[in-house]
């Protein structure tokens, strides 16, 4: 596949990069997604977290290679799978996440890289907050929950972050080898962020569109959702460090 | 402080002891063990109940034994909750693997042909 030119990242760096995505019973929008990424010859894993659908056929025939969970074990256990697929490929210098329905822009990629090419940052996040946006693009409910939730975790980590819980991120794979993650469900977010903190990563943030959609909104978080979150962060002990 | 708090909380300070540094799988079983000798004699021995439970200020022996059980669920509780979590670990590291084994199983079949 001939990938199209992109601003700000040589054929060199697309070759070092695995984007990674998470998929649960994504099978009706994951192939169109995983095509987009593929366009711009972006490598891409899809982390097929044990659905009972056809997530890893739809992904196959996008064009992605397939990491295929026995078990369902929850998006942060996912990305984590992703993350170790990535390392053990020869050649990897960078690792994206990025959502399997449809919410991200495949042409913002190229931006998040683009900072850990240049070596300016370790880490990239994404953040829907650092952009100009379209009156009524972001339904209210789900602005005020992002909101506190950018609040607790600036105040518990210290990192000045405008978008802690946005899908979208980019790593140098030294610094996901310095990252000690374990939480298996959405609790990740956070724990990603305690690290990047812990470590003194240097970690910037890019503008990123989302779109939302009944399909995303309706498998997105849901405000009660933030309970678990809550719940098992306070409750889950730290993976032991031996 | 009444005979009773001082002893129930010393059980508890006992028991968070024991979870946080005393605990093996063998410790638990001595243990258990140990609480089912201690319900055999108090079954042959009724009044001995109400003696303990006078000697420590509480009413009757019937009072007793609920505080002897609620300590007994934290510390089952205690140990239920310690394995899940480790089985739930082991289960999630074994699942990735078998994940990362058969994929580039996978990945070698086609590079062979």
């Amino acid at each position: 596949m001939k990938p199209e030119p992109q601003e700000g990242v040589t054929p060199d760096a697309i070759a070092a990069t695995w984007v990674i995505v998470p998929a649960y019973r994504e099978s009706a929008v994951i192939q169109p997604v995983v095509t987009a990424l593929r366009r711009l010859g972006w490598k891409v894993v899809v982390v097929d977290d044990g659905s009972p659908d056809a997530t890893s056929a739809a992904a196959r025939r996008g064009g992605a290679e397939v990491v295929r969970l026995p078990i369902n074990l929850g998006q942060g256990a996912a990305l984590r799978t992703g993350f170790a697929y990535a390392l053990a490929q020869p050649g990897t210098g960078f690792v994206v996440t990025f959502d399997a329905d449809g919410q991200h822009d495949p042409e913002a990629v190229a931006a998040l890289v683009a900072p850990l090419v240049s070596g300016a940052a370790d880490v990239v996040l994404g953040s829907r907050f650092l952009r100009p946006e379209a009156p009524g693009e972001m339904p209210m409910r789900r602005r005020w929950l992002l909101r506190t939730a950018t609040w607790v975790s600036r105040t518990t980590t210290g990192l000045p972050l405008t978008d802690t819980h946005n899908g979208m991120r980019a790593f140098t794979t030294a610094a996901i080898r310095r990252m000690q993650l374990s939480q298996d469900r959405m609790a990740h977010a956070s724990e990603i962020q305690a690290e990047i903190a812990r470590h003194g990563l240097r970690c910037v943030e890019r503008p990123v569109r989302v779109h939302y959609t009944s399909y995303s909104l309706a498998k997105g978080q849901r405000s009660m959702d933030a309970i678990s979150i809550l719940w098992d962060l306070l409750l889950t002990p730290r993976r032991s460090r031996s | 402080m009444i005979g009773s708090q001082i002893a129930l909380l010393a059980l508890l300070v006992v028991f968070a002891v024991y979870i946080v540094r005393l605990r093996s799988t063998a410790m638990d079983r001595l243990t258990y063990l140990g609480l089912a000798l201690v319900g055999v004699v108090l079954i042959l021995n009724p009044e001995w109940t109400n003696i303990i439970a006078k000697w420590l200020g509480i009413g009757r022996g019937a009072d007793l034994m609920f505080y002897f059980f609620i300590v007994f669920c934290l510390f089952h509780f205690a140990t239920t909750a310690a394995t899940l979590r480790r089985m739930q670990r082991d289960l999630a590291t074994l699942a990735q693997q078998v994940a990362l084994d058969d994929a580039s199983a996978k990945s070698e079949g086609q590079r062979g042909g």
